[in-house]
């Protein structure tokens, strides 16, 4: 992943340049590996050819393939360690109580119900421990450091119920995004077909002038241009004694 | 504006900085009272880092004490709407995936079809192009 050959200069500055790899991605570059690839997948036999995965590349087709993630799960950038797998801390229950179910008893058809439940109960609790410690407050004041616990744990409670969520909405914002792609394909779809009929409409109706043109040409071509109304008077003349 | 789970979060955190303030407000402008017939209000020198008790008048006291009731009541309305309008909470995680799925394959033909349509589009427009081309004066 490190880049063989960084300038030391390059990586000190405050902005640094783009790593000098993405100079590899040529059209040709891309075509040639693509080449590869295909072949790759023609002697093995595998019908995907994005899947492939060359080991033996040119040198300056190497960066062209994106590196295979890290064994370990884990990775270095800007000096600090990063892990593939980045769970959710769980609520520590040594110092936190905890407010609610654990998450195999709740939402046990899949829906998030139970959930939004237990934020609105949370959201209320809230509003009564703050009555209550008011109420504490006015009367002794020293009393209230347990109450002033509480509505701290219901505080932290209803943040890590929250970004339990947060994965749910990722998946929900991109099934929105994908839609509204989706609908703006369509809508560029229907609009180029559109355009396109109009045109041939217009082409349609050209065509019917330029044959009356052709037939006109033609009637020019020959030496008398009233030759066929002679004819159709003639016609009418041998039909009327 | 984040997303609705930002939103709601900020709310909550809304909704603790006001229970700061109102205690706040309470502790620094509530009146002062005699409890019984032989005690006096001392002067007391305010130590430092401390506020003085600067009391309101009873009914700003009592208006603002009210204001301040309504917001938290309105805030944490505020919260619960958002619960309720957090998005997807009638999809599970099969149902998301499966949705996704079938987006992708429908984007794919998506994107097939309007490749088609710019083909088409390409080739009428070549033809445009002769016709327009092809005019002459009669």
């Amino acid at each position: 992943m490190a880049d063989p050959d960084p300038s030391q200069t390059a990586n000190a500055s405050t902005y640094p340049p783009p790593p000098p790899f993405w100079q590899d991605f040529t059209p040709d570059n891309l075509a040639r590996l693509k080449d590869l690839k295909q072949e790759q997948a023609d002697s093995e036999g595998i019908q995907d050819a994005s899947a492939i995965r060359l080991e033996s590349l040119p040198r300056n087709l190497r960066n062209l393939q994106p590196p295979l993630e890290p064994a370990d799960g884990t990775w270095r950038v800007f000096g600090e360690t990063y892990t593939l797998a980045n769970p959710l801390p769980p609520l520590d229950s040594e110092h936190f109580q905890r407010l609610f179910p654990p998450e195999e008893e709740r939402d046990q058809d899949g829906k998030h119900f139970d959930r939004a439940t237990i934020l609105k109960r949370l959201a209320k609790s809230l509003l009564l421990n703050f009555l209550e410690l008011v109420g504490i407050m006015s009367i002794n004041p020293g009393a209230a450091s347990p109450k002033i616990t509480d509505i701290r744990d219901l505080f932290i409670n209803f943040h890590h119920l929250i970004n339990e969520y947060r994965p749910h909405q990722a998946r929900e914002s991109l099934i929105s995004l994908m839609q509204s792609q989706l609908d703006r394909t369509r809508a560029e779809t229907n609009a180029i077909r559109d355009v396109k009929e109009k045109v041939e409409r217009i082409l349609e109706g050209l065509g019917s002038l330029k044959m009356d043109y052709e037939a006109l040409d033609g009637l020019g071509e020959k030496a008398d241009p009233w030759a066929a109304e002679a004819e159709t008077w003639e016609a009418l003349m041998e039909e009327c004694p | 504006m984040g997303d609705r789970l930002t939103q709601l979060q900020d709310a909550v955190d809304q909704l603790a900085q006001q229970f700061v303030s109102s205690i706040h407000y309470i502790n620094r402008h509530h009146s002062l009272q005699l409890l019984g017939p032989n005690d006096q209000i001392r002067d007391v020198k305010p130590e430092p880092g401390q506020e003085d008790v600067d009391p309101h008048a009873p009914e700003t006291f009592k208006a603002s004490q009210i204001e301040l009731a309504q917001d938290l009541i309105t805030k944490e309305q505020q919260i619960e709407l958002l619960i309720s309008i957090l998005p997807g909470l009638d999809n599970s995680e099969q149902d998301q995936e499966r949705n996704i799925k079938e987006l992708e394959e429908e984007l794919k033909a998506a994107e097939a079809q309007r490749q088609k349509a710019i083909k088409e589009k390409a080739e009428i427009m070549t033809k445009l192009d002769t016709v327009i081309r092809s005019i002459r004066r009669p």
